[in-house]
């Protein structure tokens, strides 16, 4: 890369700064323009149940990004990944406003199944997800100097001895589908939780392990990872997991579609309940985000694959709890290793 | 990735024309470093919007300047008031504060400069060298070694016990204790949280250290006039730049010892998932045990100081090792990293050397010229800083806790974590009027979750065999040196005693 191709140089910091500080004293204006009348009367504080730097980071970011143009504010998130994503919420039922100024930007999948493990401090009727923004499917995947280079591999290697999977928790849907295709075949799976997709994959990369299972656009990012497996009805990015299966087609199940990152917002059923209008232009804004060409090259720009976003409204979100409960329970005990 | 000289000193005059990038994010690092709470990964984060407007080579380099800083930064509260700015530099004041205390500050200073720049250099000229070899330490340095890793560093409580066995046992099983709050890492079941949310992930580190080091410190150090003895103070008025010199002069004489120490951090460093906090405290451990005059350590021996710092600046080139050759971050500032290039499009790996050697090369290079212009610029401040030393403590003590209070809130932002940084400070204070050591509470505190994570990772792969410990080759082979470097100081002082009894008789 030449030095004249850098978008920031000495002259463009100094620039850059004042032009920052000019902007910033500026952009408060027409905020306060907006504030006056009416919702929303601050910015929009979204409580994250993961850690910084991850998928849902990158996805919030990019989102937030367009969104703040059609309602007019600001977000500010804050991350609390503590105990599988569970502080997050529990801080967010117990400490955020009820008013639509407080949203939680979770993965529906994951933390979901934590509420199928252990119960929450809160009734789970008390908050709702109203806006999927993608798909995410689950994935095995095995590193490039594995031994093991296809699903069929894993499956007959699992047959002569247990092998180690790696995921980022136990209570996954990548984890599930895992399971379910161990029970299946008769191939033994012993899920080792790593706490998060860098460690997994980093479980994986160094060999720790023999293979893994995650949401997919966290491993095709990485070279020498390959996916071999798909818990999904179709390969939606062939060119992305040339190698990839379908498990249901190819092993003769009926698992139903298991989305590992459908990450989604989510609100108070109360603030909803007291602030209707409110909770109407936070969706309504929120829907002319996915169309917004801005939009599409943000999502573009964070490398995540344009294939994998995609809205799902407060009814489409419910039918995927419900499902993603409904698998949960029945294979609770593997999940809490009471099996 | 095949390491081309050409490359690399194009490489290096090309970094030096980044000048403007560097000695700003120096000064930055520098200051973040030092402030409790703050590291190199959150102000990373922070300045997201500005790295992310830069170009990937810009960019690049602004943050590895402002990673290796940070970590010289961390030691310098360390030596001066008792307050290790990061996790890393917990091994620091061990050794630096009592020089501070002796009107030496100066001289740590220096030490602590040169020694981070020198360990610093010299693992990043090794990194860039032996990069295809080191790359594959992580393949063989899985959970069960790790445990062993992680003993070397626990075992310094056992050091630290040696002078009174049952305080220092009980101070560090104290810190185990705590180390082990919050959810476990497989079933993320919740022990020891008392109902509180703010637990769950663990008993959080910065409130910890800053508790047990700085607020236990500044409550301490209220009791007299100033932090330093009768003598630290005739010594403090001298003035000059003698104590630079000495340092300096002091750090040279012992080049082997920075050489070593630095590379037991390049070597943790590589090892994902591990850092500065493992390195520091082993390094540390092993210094002694392998000194001729190990009843220094502790006192304000210079050796002591040393070693930490070499250690943690060696980690900073190793944990971007497996980042770059095998796409996996050593650390979190790594992992951030990694973000940013992603955002770019850039994607790490073995391709990038082939695709964009700048991009591959120039972190180390950037980390090289970082060095030696931290060495230039922030070498000479040590005679300025040292100055801190003579405030009065009832200035003194307010601020420490001021700042302790802010860098305990700042990394999660909870009120929760201010009270716990005051709890620990009274903990520290109790301990210490009673001679139990912190540094042992904090060992078990900063290594404890770190051993029950690998050890339940070993655990759950080898499905509850107990045995795996001992599994592997290079496992048992780092069992056998931790067993002889446990009882080599014993056979040394058996046979000084041997000595000094001949000499008797003679």
């Amino acid at each position: 890369m030449s030095k004249s191709d850098s978008s920031f140089s000495r002259r463009g910091l100094l620039k850059g700064a004042g032009a920052a500080a000019g902007f910033g004293a500026l952009s408060t204006l027409p905020f306060r323009a907006a504030f006056a009348a009416g919702f929303p009367e601050r910015n929009i504080n979204v409580y994250v149940p993961t850690r910084e730097g991850g998928g849902a980071d990158r996805n919030l970011r990019a989102f937030t990004g367009v969104w703040k143009k059609y309602l007019n504010t600001n977000f500010e998130p804050t991350f609390y990944p503590g105990a599988a994503g569970r502080v997050g919420y529990e801080t967010y039922m117990g400490k955020a406003a009820a008013d639509c100024h407080d949203l939680i930007f979770g993965n529906m999948g994951p933390e979901v199944l934590n509420w199928v493990v252990k119960e929450p401090t809160f009734p789970l009727d008390a908050y709702f997800y109203f806006a999927q923004v993608d798909a995410d499917p689950a994935v095995m995947f095995v590193s490039d100097k594995s031994k093991m280079q296809t699903v069929d591999d894993v499956v007959a290697e699992g047959k002569k001895r247990t092998l180690s999977c790696a995921t980022s928790r136990l209570a996954h849907p990548a984890s599930l589908g895992t399971l379910a295709l161990g029970a299946k075949t008769g191939a033994s799976f012993n899920l080792v939780p790593l706490s998060g997709g860098r460690n997994t994959r980093a479980g994986v990369t160094t060999g720790e392990v023999d293979f893994g299972c995650l949401p997919a656009s966290s491993v095709i990012a990485q070279t020498n990872l390959k996916v071999i497996a798909l818990f999904e009805p179709k390969n939606t990015m062939p060119d992305l997991m040339p190698d990839a299966v379908i498990v249901n087609d190819h092993f003769g199940m009926d698992l139903p579609p298991l989305v590992a990152g459908a990450r989604a917002f989510g609100i108070k059923k109360e603030a909803a309940d007291k602030y209707p209008d409110r909770y109407d232009m936070l969706v309504s804004s929120l829907e002319k985000v996915f169309p917004d060409p801005e939009y599409k090259e943000a999502v573009i720009k964070t490398k995540a694959p344009w294939e994998l976003i995609g809205y799902g409204d407060r009814k489409a979100c419910a039918e995927y709890v419900e499902n993603i409960t409904r698998i949960g329970t029945e294979y609770k005990s593997l999940l809490t290793g009471k099996s | 990735m095949e390491f081309s000289l050409d490359i690399f000193i194009e490489q290096f005059a090309r970094t030096f024309t980044f000048w403007w990038v560097i000695l700003p994010s120096i000064f930055l690092g520098l200051v973040v470093g030092a402030i409790p709470g703050f590291s190199a990964a959150n102000t990373i984060i922070i300045l997201l919007p500005l790295t992310l407007a830069m170009d990937p080579e810009t960019g690049l380099t602004f943050m590895i300047a402002l990673y290796a800083s940070s970590r010289m930064g961390a030691g310098i509260p360390a030596i001066l008031v008792n307050i290790p700015g990061t996790a890393g530099a917990a091994a620091t004041p061990l050794d630096g504060y009592p020089m501070a205390r002796q009107g030496k500050a100066q001289q740590a200073l220096a030490i602590s400069f040169v020694s981070s720049v020198l360990g610093g250099l010299l693992t990043t000229i090794v990194a860039l060298l032996a990069m295809p070899w080191l790359s594959q330490v992580a393949y063989y340095l899985h959970s069960v070694e790790m445990i062993v890793i992680m003993i070397f560093g626990i075992s310094l409580i056992a050091t630290i016990a040696a002078r009174d066995t049952l305080k220092g046992l009980i101070a560090g099983f104290f810190g185990l204790m705590i180390g082990y709050v919050g959810a476990d890492v497989v079933y993320e079941a919740p022990r020891g949280t008392f109902g509180f949310l703010e637990l769950y992930d663990g008993v959080p580190l910065i409130p910890a250290l800053v508790g047990l080091f700085a607020v236990s410190e500044a409550f301490a150090v209220i009791e007299g006039e100033s932090i330093l003895t009768q003598r630290g103070r005739e010594l403090m008025q001298k003035g000059g730049w003698g104590g630079t010199i000495d340092g300096l002069r002091e750090t040279l004489k012992r080049w082997w010892h920075v050489v070593w120490t630095s590379m037991i951090g390049l070597v943790i460093g590589v090892v994902p998932g591990a850092g500065a906090a493992i390195a520091s405290f082993v390094a540390y451990q092993q210094s002694r045990t392998f000194s001729k005059t190990p009843e220094l350590y502790g006192t304000g021996h210079i050796e002591g100081l040393i070693a930490p710092e070499a250690a943690n600046n060696g980690v900073t080139s190793g944990t971007l090792i497996p980042l770059l050759v095998i796409g996996v971050p050593g650390g979190a500032t790594a992992a951030i990293m990694a973000v940013v290039l992603q955002y770019h499009g850039v994607t790490v790996g073995p391709d990038l050397f082939m695709n964009s050697p700048e991009l591959a090369y120039g972190p180390f290079t950037a980390m090289a010229v970082t060095y030696a212009l931290m060495m230039l610029t922030v070498l000479p401040l040590a005679r300025y800083m040292s100055n801190i030393t003579v405030v009065s403590t009832v200035y003194m003590a307010p601020i420490i806790i001021a700042f302790t209070l802010v860098g305990a809130f700042v990394p999660r932002e909870y009120t929760f974590d201010m009270y716990l940084a005051l709890g620990f400070g009274v903990i520290g204070y109790i301990a210490r009027k009673t001679g139990y050591h912190v540094a042992a509470i904090l060992i078990g505190v900063i290594l404890g979750p770190l051993l029950e994570q690998y050890f339940l990772r070993a655990l759950r792969i080898a499905q509850g065999d107990v045995m795996v410990v001992f599994s592997s080759t290079i496992g048992n082979i780092l069992w056998a040196m931790l067993l002889l470097s446990i009882i080599f100081p014993y056979l040394m002082e058996a046979r000084r005693r041997k000595a000094r009894d001949r000499d008797a008789t003679a």
